[in-house]
């Protein structure tokens, strides 16, 4: 609105006038509100509802139970590692990103359930591409995918995963 | 021949030799008839029954591998019926058969896998639970586990038939029937390991190979044994740089299906602890690790210094080293060092006999041609235990062909059993023995004559002259001890010949000091041994001697050296060999071992270090030399280098050698033996030192009880 000016024969008209134009003024102000809590009646009352979105990074992310995540080695019933090194992972695998050294099981060190455990199990994820082949391949169930996903590293050597690292812990079934 | 014989399979036409078992017309033609217990060369069994197929007019299903092709004959092998009737055997021979392939060591090469994988037949109708026997260790290298056995007999056939051992038997009946070993809980055999190649399944399975990791996870190189004189070609599975196993699983070396305990298990000292993997200089009367520039340079100082000043060298060369090598190191030594004094530890009489057969063509015998040649004489020499391979061929020649095979040795040795006549004759006195064979022998069409040490000088060619008098087609094999003992004789390691057995006179040169004499020589001012441990028997009388040695552990002459270099082993170099026979092979790089170089490199970087120039040094190079320079071995490089064994006849003429018949000893390495190479396998030395259940305990074998009769 720009300044009232005097015209000097009808100064109580402007006046009026002006009055008349807060007026307006005030009724598109109160019109505004209106609108607007109107507008946002579903954000106040979702307000006091719980989100329905994932509250990753705050909260665990949920996943939907075949997803294919870093790998996991199983344990049998009796807590021994299920995985007897057969080697048929790191056959399928069509990157190549499995390494193992095998060694036999002794009445003293008992490692796996077979006569053969893997001495040393890496991944290097790096290279893997999740296709979960591996875990086709594998006879003994030993190897499966978990939901594990924050894989990401600034050092590619921090990728090459051990098998300390992947093996599912005692106790955890 | 007779005529061949026209029969019919699978809708075709094929012709095949009369008598000819069905299985085999059937390979010829291209056709597989799959088998667990039929074994080319070895006698039928006929217990598996896979290679059941239809015979037309025969009511039931026939067996191939006992069934001669006759004229007329309508086979099918790929109907319907056979291939229920094989599906129906799989299930049976898994019954109890354990399906724990990812553990078995044979998953991956497994015959019965293949043939499941084929016929389908992975589901069984069988309910009963399996039944469950523990694995038997027999020996430090065999364990068996029987319920994996599908009873094929192939093992008892290798063992007894193949190596003449017999070491293995079947017992009991029915299901509890299983594979014995000949000691009851144990085996007491050769520890050659057939038995675990040949067997279909992994029911026998190897002591240094077990579960370590699986075939395909492998590269499989060829190569050549590195231990005794007889070249055979053993595939190594080499994973990471590292050997892990070696067995003979393309047969396509002169062995066929043999090796023996060093070929299969021996290949361990390669990743011995103990192997050299820097070099070692003397400092303040201690060796010390040094970089290869500055022993090196020390070397090459010191070569370079003592030429000049007119200083005495010695120089040993090996039994194990390729033909380039010693090549190059006879030129290094006479060109680079300017010496004669030049020798390696002669194991057999090699020279000699090539003098004694100037004027005889194809004389000396190659490894087939002891399979075909209708009679061999073997004297002084164990070959069993010596000459394996050599033993093989002729058992499978007797076997095959009916060899009459003639024996003189001091001792019983194997071959008494088959032989057509034997007799014990002192050493040295062996060819006055000889004559009482004389007739025998004049009746075969030809004869192969493989002679020990005992053999030399006078002896070999008074040999050769009884072998001519006989009037018919003589070859001989000089027994001689190590890998390429043959090669380091050919390529003149030798104070007195140069390659070729060309004397060293031709070239101006004096004879140099051999081998006893560079030892003894008191004045000596450096030697130089590669891949040699003289030290061991005979110490060094030169005190002040500069000493350079090249090897792969710190053996006794690498202790007493100023200089250690360390050299790659045989499975870690490219390059060739000439084995007993005379036959050169190719020798394939397999494992790798860090800071190791070969000889032919080292002996390269020396004489660079010495400002000398004697040729590149390339193997392929310097055997391109070797081609040229050295006569009978201009051998056709496609079969070389395709890994084949090419003949090679080094005879030309007369040599002009300086006798020294007393310097020619052979080590006598036995199968668990094998010079100082030997001693660094753990294999090898746990067969021996297995105390008290295989070895501890005389045995008395059959061969002791016959002789126990005779005398």
């Amino acid at each position: 609105m720009p300044p009232a000016r005097s015209h000097g024969r009808f100064p109580g008209f402007v006046t009026l006038l002006r009055y008349t134009g807060r007026m307006a003024k005030l009724g598109e102000v109160l019109d505004s509100a209106v609108a607007i809590a109107r507008g946002m009646t579903v954000t106040f009352k979702e307000m006091l509802n719980p989100p329905i979105t994932e509250e990753y990074p705050d909260a665990p992310p949920i996943f939907e139970e075949r997803f294919r995540g870093a790998h996991v080695l199983e344990r049998d019933e009796n807590g021994l590692e299920k995985c007897v090194a057969c080697f048929l992972c790191a056959a399928a695998c069509p990157v190549q990103c499995i390494y193992i050294e095998a060694a036999e099981n002794t009445d003293q060190v008992r490692i796996s359930g077979g006569e053969r455990y893997a001495q040393v199990y890496n991944i290097d994820y790096n290279r893997c591409i999740f296709c979960g082949y591996c875990v086709e391949a594998c006879p003994t169930d030993a190897i499966t995918h978990g939901h594990g996903f924050e894989l990401a590293s600034a050092d590619t050597s921090a990728l090459v995963m051990r098998k300390e690292d992947m093996l599912r812990p005692l106790g955890a079934a | 021949m007779a005529d061949l014989v026209t029969f019919t399979i699978d809708g075709r036409q094929v012709q095949a030799a009369p008598r000819t078992l069905l299985i085999t017309a059937a390979k010829q033609a291209g056709i597989e008839i799959p088998a667990f217990c039929y074994y080319d060369g070895f006698s039928l069994q006929a217990a598996c029954r896979m290679c059941l197929v239809e015979i037309e007019k025969t009511p039931k299903l026939q067996v191939a591998c006992t069934t001669p092709v006759t004229e007329g004959m309508v086979v099918r092998t790929d109907s319907p019926q056979v291939a229920a009737a094989r599906k129906g055997m799989l299930e049976l021979l898994l019954t109890n058969h354990p399906l724990d392939c990812p553990v078995c060591d044979k998953g991956g090469e497994c015959e019965l896998q293949d043939m499941v994988f084929r016929y389908g037949a992975g589901e069984s109708r069988f309910v009963e639970t399996k039944q469950h026997v523990d694995e038997r260790q027999w020996s430090p290298v065999v364990f068996y586990d029987k319920p994996r056995c599908i009873l094929c007999y192939r093992c008892v056939r290798v063992c007894d038939e193949g190596l003449g051992v017999g070491a293995l038997g079947v017992g009991d009946r029915g299901s509890a029937s299983e594979i014995i070993p000949n000691r009851g809980d144990h085996l007491e055999c050769d520890e050659c390991g057939a038995c675990i190649d040949i067997c279909p399944v992994g029911a026998l399975t190897s002591g240094t190979y077990r579960y370590q990791t699986r075939p395909w996870e492998m590269d499989h190189v060829g190569t050549i044994c590195t231990f005794c004189s007889n070249g055979c070609k053993t595939t190594l599975g080499v994973r990471n740089g590292e050997i892990t196993r070696a067995n003979n699983r393309d047969k396509s070396g002169v062995n066929g299906e043999f090796l023996c305990v060093k070929g299969r298990y021996g290949f361990d000292f390669n990743h011995h602890p103990e192997r050299l993997t820097a070099p070692l200089v003397r400092v303040n009367g201690k060796l010390a690790p040094a970089s290869w520039a500055q022993a090196l340079a020390t070397v090459g100082k010191k070569f370079a210094e003592v030429k000049q000043r007119g200083g005495k060298f010695g120089v040993i060369g090996s039994n194990h080293t390729t033909n380039e090598e010693n090549y190059y190191l006879q030129n290094f030594a006479r060109q680079a060092l300017g010496t004669s004094n030049i020798d390696h530890r002669r194991t057999g009489d090699v020279a000699t006999l090539i003098d004694a057969l100037h004027g005889h063509a194809g004389a000396l015998a190659t490894t087939a041609d002891l399979y075909t040649t209708p009679a061999a004489l073997i004297i002084g020499s164990d070959l069993s235990q010596q000459h394996p391979f050599l033993a093989w061929q002729l058992r499978a020649n007797f076997r095959h062909h009916q060899a009459k095979v003639f024996a003189i040795t001091s001792g019983p040795i194997r071959e008494d059993r088959y032989a057509a006549k034997t007799m014990r004759a002192a050493e040295g006195e062996e060819l006055t023995a000889v004559e009482s064979f004389r007739e025998h022998l004049a009746q075969q069409k030809s004869l192969v004559i493989l002679f020990g040490d005992s053999i030399k000088g006078d002896a070999v060619r008074k040999l050769v002259a009884f072998g001519d008098s006989l009037g018919i087609p003589v070859s001989y094999v000089p027994l001689v001890d190590y890998s390429n003992s043959r090669g380091a004789s050919d390529m003149g390691v030798l104070p007195d010949l140069l390659p070729g057995y060309h004397g060293v006179r031709e070239a101006g040169l004096e004879p140099g000091l051999a081998y006893d004499a560079i030892l003894s020589a008191t004045d000596l001012d450096a030697l130089y041994v590669v891949q040699e441990n003289p030290f061991a028997k005979t110490p060094l009388a030169s005190t002040g001697a500069f000493v350079v040695v090249q090897d792969l552990f710190l053996t006794e002459t690498a202790e007493r050296a100023d200089v250690v270099l360390p050299a790659a082993s045989a499975y870690e170099k490219a390059g060739t060999v000439t084995n007993v026979c005379g036959e050169v092979q190719k020798l394939k790089a397999g494992a790798k071992t860090m800071g190791a170089k070969t000889d032919l490199e080292i002996m390269g970087l020396i004489s660079k270090e010495m400002g000398v120039s004697i040729g590149i040094w390339k193997h392929d190079t310097v055997f391109a030399e070797v081609r040229k320079s050295v006569p009978g071995y201009n051998v056709a490089l496609p079969v070389v280098e395709t890994g084949g064994a090419a003949p090679t006849f080094p005879v030309n003429g007369r040599v002009p050698l300086e006798d020294r018949p007393d310097l020619i000893s052979s080590d006598r390495n036995t199968l668990f033996l094998s010079g100082t190479l030997g001693r660094y396998s753990k294999m090898l030395t746990s067969v021996l030192e297995y105390p008290g259940k295989l070895y501890g305990q005389p045995v008395e074998t059959e061969l002791e009880m016959k002789e126990a009769q005779n005398t």
